[in-house]
């Protein structure tokens, strides 16, 4: 095998924000080249695993959407525990997306098992330059004073959306004590909560070997 | 070529062989000694790689899949076909790229993570050591 092949870690990636930001779509183009609007899954996609290779480093990602819950209620708990990094969400094109960053901050500290998870900041939609309600320097000034990455995109263009996951895996691989590599060929034991459940299956813990 | 057996398992082999299947020449051209996949395991539509040669097994169980795409104006969500022989993996972390469903009653459908074509496969939540791809509906490369 390749030295370029080895497996770094898996991580946990959550994406959220308020609703019609543009979260599934986000995730839909992280890499999709053949974009077609006329094929929508009919039960929606819950998350997905995807192999990125970063520095000659593959990482796999356990990438969860909040596949609409956040309309209803605030996520579970358990939705944000073991995540090592978050993406968070606004569209430029509506204020309100953007005023309520804060809360879902706030939610993430508060269900966090992690003090020192990575965040970066998204702003949606950046193709609707006509239909801007937020500029990019609030967005720069709000990531900055939260500690985030930040980076505008359009899940339409697919701007900056590559950009974006790989910037926020980088910024986790650099982090110390956010992720562990024990053994030989590539096994990882990621630190953080154990108990059963489907969520923590993956993010949790997940040895590879 | 060896026996099917259809609660093969990667890596294991319990060594009984009853419900034996008969395996087409298309199968069998695909599967090394091993019975593992002797290709790259990718989305038929965008060509996104969900398995690496050799990650996963041949199993053949039945299990009915919906359709992938619509093939007449008058078929219903629910309808679909019975599939028998699929790519068994034992841990989800094998998948080079894969997404999964909400949950369905106790079924997670498979898709492609890239354009989210399927449902390529299937797992049950309740058993998170199986997760079955159909050889039908991806493409070998």
């Amino acid at each position: 095998m390749m030295e370029e092949d080895a497996l770094l870690t898996t991580l946990k990636i959550l994406i959220i924000g308020e609703s019609s930001v543009g979260k599934s779509s986000l995730l839909l183009r992280f890499t999709d080249e053949t974009f077609d609007p006329d094929l929508q899954p009919t039960i929606g996609v819950d998350f997905k695993v995807k192999t990125i290779t970063i520095d000659n480093n593959r990482c796999k990602l356990a990438i969860w959407d909040t596949a609409g819950f956040e309309r209803f209620r605030t996520l579970t708990p358990s939705y944000y525990r073991g995540a090592q990094g978050v993406i968070l969400v606004y569209d430029i094109s509506s204020r309100q997306s953007f005023e309520r960053l804060g809360t879902w901050l706030a939610e993430l500290d508060m269900f966090s098992s992690r003090a020192n998870v990575v965040k970066m900041l998204v702003g949606n939609k950046n193709d609707r330059e006509r239909e801007r309600e937020v500029e990019r320097a609030a967005g720069v000034a709000f990531a900055r004073k939260h500690s985030m990455l930040f980076i505008e995109a359009s899940a339409k263009t697919r701007d900056g959306v590559q950009c974006a996951f790989e910037e926020l895996v980088e910024k986790i691989v650099q982090t110390p004590g956010l992720w562990e590599a024990t053994g030989e060929r590539g096994v990882v034991v990621l630190g953080g909560a154990t108990e059963p459940g489907w969520i923590q299956y993956c993010g949790g813990y997940c040895e590879l070997i | 070529m060896e026996p099917s057996n259809p609660e093969d398992h990667v890596g294991s082999s319990t060594g009984e062989n009853s419900n034996q299947m008969p395996i087409s020449d298309d199968v069998k051209a695909l599967l090394t000694d091993a019975r593992t996949n002797n290709k790259s395991v990718c989305c038929e539509r965008c060509d996104s790689v969900v398995l690496k040669a050799g990650d996963a097994s041949l199993s053949q169980v039945e299990f009915f899949l919906p359709h992938m795409k619509k093939k007449t104006e008058n078929q219903r969500p629910g309808d679909g076909e019975t599939l028998r022989e699929f790519w068994l993996v034992g841990d989800m972390c094998t998948f080079e790229n894969v997404g999964f469903s909400n949950t369905v009653e106790t079924t997670k459908y498979l898709t492609c993570a890239d354009c989210e074509v399927g449902p390529i496969g299937w797992c049950d939540v309740r058993d998170r050591t199986k997760f079955y791809v159909a050889v039908d509906r991806v493409s070998h490369k």
